[in-house]
C-alpha cells in the first residue's frame, strides 16, 4: 500500500469564537482575520513537515487548491509543488489537483505540471478537479452550467499537449489555440492522473475508462464513506475492470502518539479546530446546475444507507466541533492512538474499503508543528513500514515510477507513440 | 388560458396563451413561469397574449444549443416571427431575467418590436448599488428581498408548475434557476449597456419601490441608455410589481401601450 502526506493547510489563529459569529468560512470570510506573516510562518512549517515526510518513507506529498478560505490556505498548488521539487528526493508530488477550469488558457496546466515533472526528475502525479462549488462557482464565477463542459475540455487539452508529438490546433468552445506545441513535456512517459469525486457515477465512468486514480476525498470517516466506496467496487465489477485497490484513494486523519492518552492529550483541540470552522455559508455549498440529476439521486441514495452507522445529528455535531475525541475516532473522523492501534485501524481500514492509496491527514486544524513532526515521525518508521505488504499482489499504475538515469533522451513523447505504434 | 406546446424549428416550447386583439409577448423572470396568473389572465381581456417560458425552464427545451445572448434572441425571435410577421410587430413585456431578454430583443430586432415594457429588468451593474446574489442568499432572505410584504404573498404567489414538468416542485425550481444562471452567473450583465442604445421601441421602466433584488435605482440607469423610454416606481411592492401591486401594474401598462 502506498502512503501519501497531506494536510489542508488551515490558518490556525481564527478567533475561538469563530463559528459563532455565524461567519463562512470560505468566499466571504473578513481578511481581517488573518495576518499575512502568519500565512508566511504556517506555510514554511508545511514544507518543512513535508520534506520530513519524504525522509521518512512517505510514498507522495499531496497539495490541492482552494480560495478564499482559512480552510486551506493554498491558493496554487503548483506554487507550492516547485517549493517541495527542489527540497525533496523521492516522495511524488502528488499535486490533488489543479481545477482545470479555472485555468485560461487550460495551457497553463499542461507547461506547469510538465515543467514540475522536469524539475523532479519525474515525480509528479497531475490530478484534475472540478473544484468545490466555493472554488470554482463563487471565487473564480465559472457559470455552474459550463463547469463541467469547461473541465473536460481542458483536460482534453492538457492530455494531449502531453502527448502529441507534432505541433496541433485546438478548436474548443471556450478555448481556440491555433498552435498546441507543448515545452517543455513530462518527464514521464505519460504521468499518473488523478481524479477525486463525491460519488457521482460521471466521475467514476471518468476515472475508468481513463485509468485514472480515483479520489475519494471526504473527511467525514469510513461510516460516510464506506456504501459511497462499496459502491464504487461494485460498479468497477459491473464495468469488469480489475479491482486493483490502487485504482482508489482515500483521505484520513491521523492522530498518532506513544499511547492512546497521549494522542488525546496532544490532539483534541486541533481536531475540534479542524471540525468547527469549516462552517460554509449554505447558500455557498451548490448551486441549481452545479450538481447533474443522475448524480443526486445517487448521492442521496448512498446519504440514506449512511445515516444508519451515523446519525445526521451525528454528522451535524461533528461539523460544529462537539464530538468528544474518541467520539470522532469511533466514526472514523480520525484514527487515534499508539502507532500499533493507528497500525491495526489503518489496515483494517484499507482491507475494509479496498484502498491501495491512503492519503493521511497528519496535521490538522491548529495543530503545534511539533506534534505533526512526531506524528509524522511515527508513522514514518513505526507505521508505512508495516503496512508495506498490503496489496503487493497488485501493480500500482498511478504513482510515478522513478525513470533511470540517462533515459530522458528517449521518453521524448514522440518516441514513446512511435513505440507504441510499432507495438500496435 | 390555455397551455401550448409547440416545436418551434427544433426546439419545444411551452406558453400560456389566450386573448384576442394585438399581439403581447410576456417574458417571465428568473425563478419561474407565472402560469395562468391574475395579471396574465387580465391582460387577455383586449390582447392576444403569448407568454413562453424560457429555453430550460419547465417543459420548454433548447436549453443545451444556447451559448451566449444572441442565440437566445435568434430563438425569440422565431418565437415571435409569425405573430410580427402578421401585425407588423408586437409588444413586448419582459420581467426580471425576462426583462433583460426582452430589451435584447428589441436592441437585436427593432423591427420586431413595436413597444417595449420592462419590469424590475437585469442586464445592467452599477458598482455603486450592487445586486444581492441570489443564488446565493437563503431563500428566508431572497424572500425578504423580492417582496415588499414578504408574509402576504410568499404563499400565494402563482407559478407554471404542473405534475410531470418535474419530480417535485423543488426540482422544477433547481432546474429553472440552474436555467437562470446561464446568463446571471456571477453578475447579470452580458453586456446589454452597449446595446440599449439601438432600441428603437418606446419603452416603459416599471421598478417596485421596495424592490431589493434590482433596486429602483436601476429604472435610472436604464433610462438613460435608452433612447425613447420613461421609468415608473410603484409603491408598496417589490420584485413582482405585477402580482404585489396588480391594478396600478395593469394600469400603467394598458395606459401605456393604448
Amino acid at each position: 500500500m502506498k502512503v501519501h502526506w497531506f494536510a489542508e493547510a488551515s490558518y490556525p489563529h481564527l478567533p475561538p469564537n469563530f463559528r459563532e459569529t455565524g461567519l463562512s468560512s470560505w468566499v466571504t470570510t473578513p481578511a481581517h482575520l488573518h495576518d499575512p506573516y502568519e500565512v508566511g510562518e504556517m506555510c514554511r512549517m508545511f514544507i518543512r513537515l513535508m520534506q520530513q515526510a519524504d525522509r521518512e518513507g512517505f510514498d507522495g506529498l499531496a497539495v490541492n487548491e482552494h480560495h478564499q478560505t482559512p480552510f486551506a490556505v493554498t491558493p496554487s498548488p503548483n506554487l507550492l509543488a516547485a517549493t517541495l521539487a527542489t527540497t525533496t528526493e523521492k516522495a511524488a508530488l502528488l499535486i490533488i489537483g489543479d481545477s482545470l477550469a479555472l485555468y485560461n488558457p487550460p495551457m497553463r496546466v499542461a507547461e506547469e505540471m510538465a515543467w514540475l515533472d522536469c524539475l523532479s526528475n519525474g515525480r509528479v502525479i497531475a490530478g484534475f478537479v472540478f473544484g468545490t462549488p466555493m472554488d470554482s462557482l463563487y471565487c473564480y464565477g465559472v457559470p455552474p452550467l459550463e463547469l463541467r463542459e469547461r473541465f473536460h475540455e481542458a483536460r482534453d487539452l492538457i492530455t494531449r499537449a502531453w502527448s502529441e508529438p507534432e505541433p496541433f490546433a485546438f478548436n474548443g468552445k471556450y478555448t481556440k489555440l491555433r498552435y498546441v506545441n507543448l515545452w517543455p513535456r513530462p518527464l514521464q512517459p505519460r504521468m499518473p492522473m488523478w481524479v477525486p469525486g463525491s460519488g457521482s457515477v460521471e466521475t467514476w465512468d471518468l476515472a475508468l475508462d481513463n485509468d485514472y486514480c480515483y479520489g475519494h476525498l471526504s473527511f467525514s470517516g469510513l461510516h460516510s464513506a464506506k456504501p459511497l466506496v462499496d459502491a464504487f467496487w461494485d460498479y468497477v465489477d459491473e464495468k469488469g475492470i480489475e479491482a486493483n485497490p490502487y485504482r482508489m484513494a482515500f483521505t484520513q486523519l491521523i492522530c498518532c502518539a506513544e499511547t492512546d492518552a497521549e494522542a488525546e492529550a496532544k490532539y483534541a483541540e486541533a481536531v475540534k479546530y479542524f471540525y468547527r470552522n469549516r462552517y460554509v455559508h449554505p447558500g455557498f455549498e451548490s448551486v441549481p446546475g452545479y450538481r447533474t440529476a443522475k448524480s443526486m439521486q445517487s448521492m442521496a441514495q448512498h446519504a440514506q444507507q449512511t445515516t444508519s452507522k451515523l446519525s445526521p445529528e451525528d454528522k451535524a455535531r461533528a461539523g460544529r466541533g462537539e464530538m468528544g475525541f474518541w467520539e470522532y475516532d469511533k466514526h472514523g473522523f480520525i484514527v487515534a492512538g499508539s502507532p500499533e492501534t493507528v497500525r491495526q485501524r489503518l489496515e483494517e481500514l484499507a482491507k475494509d474499503l479496498k484502498i491501495g492509496q491512503l492519503i493521511g491527514c497528519l496535521h490538522m486544524g491548529n495543530l503545534a508543528e511539533e506534534v505533526a513532526v512526531e506524528n509524522t515521525h511515527l508513522l514514518g518508521t513505526r507505521v508505512i513500514p508495516k503496512l508495506k505488504h498490503l496489496w503487493t499482489e497488485f501493480e500500482d499504475r498511478w504513482t510515478p515510477t522513478p525513470p533511470a538515469r540517462g533515459v530522458r533522451a528517449s521518453a521524448t513523447p514522440a518516441l514513446v507513440r512511435n513505440r507504441e505504434l510499432a507495438r500496435a | 388560458m390555455q397551455i401550448v406546446l409547440e416545436t418551434i424549428g427544433t426546439t419545444p416550447v411551452r406558453s400560456w396563451t389566450g386573448g384576442q386583439g394585438a399581439p403581447l409577448f410576456y417574458l417571465h423572470g428568473f425563478e419561474q413561469h407565472p402560469g395562468a396568473a391574475s395579471f396574465l389572465r387580465r391582460l387577455t381581456e383586449d390582447r392576444a397574449v403569448r407568454a413562453p417560458e424560457h429555453p430550460g425552464f419547465g417543459r420548454s427545451g433548447g436549453f443545451e444549443a444556447l451559448v451566449d445572448i444572441s442565440d437566445l434572441v435568434l430563438h425569440y425571435r422565431a418565437v415571435i416571427e409569425a405573430a410580427a410577421a402578421q401585425h407588423g410587430s408586437v409588444d413586448l413585456v419582459g420581467h426580471s431575467l425576462g426583462g433583460m431578454f426582452a430589451a435584447e430583443i428589441a436592441a437585436f430586432c427593432p423591427d420586431l418590436v413595436r413597444k417595449l415594457v420592462l419590469v424590475a429588468p437585469y442586464g445592467l451593474w452599477l458598482d455603486e448599488a450592487p445586486l444581492p446574489d441570489p443564488f446565493a442568499i437563503t431563500l428566508p432572505e431572497l424572500t425578504k428581498a423580492k417582496w415588499s410584504d414578504p408574509e402576504a404573498w410568499t404563499a400565494r404567489e402563482p407559478n407554471g408548475f404542473a405534475a410531470g414538468d418535474a419530480p417535485s416542485y423543488d426540482a422544477y425550481r433547481q432546474q429553472n434557476l440552474g436555467a437562470a444562471t446561464k446568463y446571471m452567473w456571477p453578475i447579470p450583465d452580458r453586456g446589454l449597456a452597449r446595446r440599449l442604445p439601438r432600441v428603437r421601441a418606446q419603452t416603459l421602466i416599471i421598478y417596485g419601490a421596495d424592490d431589493r433584488l434590482v433596486p429602483p435605482v436601476y429604472a435610472d440607469a436604464f433610462s438613460r441608455l435608452l433612447p425613447n423610454a420613461r421609468s415608473v416606481i410603484l409603491p408598496r411592492c417589490g420584485h413582482l410589481p405585477m402580482i404585489e401591486a396588480e391594478d396600478a401594474f395593469l394600469a400603467e401598462v394598458r395606459s401605456f401601450l393604448g
